[in-house]
């Protein structure tokens, strides 16, 4: 179930994150940790922190938060912002829906060497995502920085267009999808 | 938000991510809400905000008037709900949907990031862009028909917003 986040103590996906999230990523750091696992196939999103992600927006309606629950459970979490402009020659200025964080629950990682418990959790936020910016009149125009794991996502299996790497970014490679790639993201039965 | 598709689209869908690692976003750590610069719960910039948005329903009753259209043609030509432009204009505590500022910015020409902006639904980016709304608010009024003091307020606040970012295009 696609559901839109809220934030504060109440939340109900933060209270998920702190209670279900967090000792699951501690238990795959621990696992980790070993001698001959390099850094760099640590989780990428360890450090967030989803209380303040969201705390740093609450009020403002161009910033939204959307999780995918399942059992009772929340099983990934995106937040989105309205306030930015495409960079691609085809689309340059005009608004999109900007995915500013994208992370899915810890157990869900294909990533980590273990079985994963719901695939396509990252997909329906990237399609919701994708729908909302149908929705705001942006024709399906999103944009984001891909954390290094997942370039190959956004640019083999969702159809966005690589940008390559952002400097201002911390090298993040931005992709960005155009109306026609989200038509095609989208497409099939009523989706034309 | 509507979007409906069958189970088997969705299956579908599951199996392209196949074994594919999902994620996005900056890897700085995160702020604090007082470092990030814009907590909601924070008094000053609540007042700031109410200001800016005083600004916002006067400058979109300026900009109207100056166009010489009713509220309801308004509502016709930037196809939104008629309710909502009433409450732009003088409700001081109305948040608009960012439709509307998108629909707005397109209708008037003015760019879309500093309409979000002066509208409460993004972060302040130049400090000078409250200073000026604030002054914008305190030379206009609003009276059926745009003075000559309004019309220069409305021109000079006009110049401000085209030097926030580039101008909407559909």
């Amino acid at each position: 179930m696609l559901t839109l986040m809220t934030a504060g103590a109440s939340s109900p996906q933060l209270r998920d994150w702190q209670i279900h999230w967090q000792p699951a990523l501690i238990e795959v750091l621990r696992e980790l940790n070993r001698p001959n696992v390099p850094v760099t196939q640590w989780p990428q999103s360890a450090h967030w922190d989803w209380r303040r992600k969201m705390a740093q927006v609450a009020g403002l309606l161009a910033y939204r938060g959307f999780s995918v629950t399942c059992a009772g459970v929340t099983q990934g979490l995106m937040q989105i912002d309205l306030n930015r402009l495409a960079y691609i020659p085809v689309q340059k200025g005009k608004p999109l829906v900007y995915v500013e964080y994208l992370e899915v629950a810890p157990w869900n990682r294909p990533d980590l060497g273990q079985a994963v418990r719901y695939r396509g959790v990252g997909t329906a936020l990237l399609v919701a995502a994708v729908a909302l910016s149908q929705e705001e009149g942006f024709r399906g125009r999103i944009g984001l920085h891909s954390l290094p794991q997942a370039d190959g996502f956004y640019r083999d299996r969702c159809g966005m267009t690589d940008l390559g790497p952002d400097p201002g970014y911390q090298n993040l490679r931005y992709f960005e999808m155009t109306p026609d790639q989200a038509a095609a993201f989208l497409g099939g039965e009523n989706g034309q | 938000m509507k979007f409906e598709r069958s189970k088997a689209w969705w299956l579908n869908k599951v199996r392209g991510e196949q074994d594919a690692f999902v994620g996005a976003g900056l890897l700085a750590r995160d702020l604090a809400p007082d470092e990030a610069g814009h907590d909601a719960a924070a008094a000053p910039e609540a007042a700031a905000g109410e200001e800016m948005r005083l600004a916002f329903g006067r400058f979109v009753s300026l900009i109207r008037r100056q166009r010489g259209l009713t509220v309801e043609q308004l509502a016709a030509r930037a196809d939104l709900d008629l309710a909502e432009l009433v409450s732009i204009e003088e409700d001081l505590c109305f948040q608009p949907e960012p439709r509307t500022i998108y629909q707005l910015a397109s209708t008037f020409d003015v760019p879309q990031q500093a309409l979000m902006q002066l509208a409460g639904l993004a972060v302040v980016r130049d400090t000078a862009l409250p200073q000026e709304a604030v002054r914008f608010a305190a030379r206009s009024e609003t009276t059926q028909k745009l003075s000559r003091e309004e019309k220069a307020a409305l021109d000079a606040f006009l110049a401000v917003l085209s030097q926030q970012g580039p101008k909407h295009r559909s």
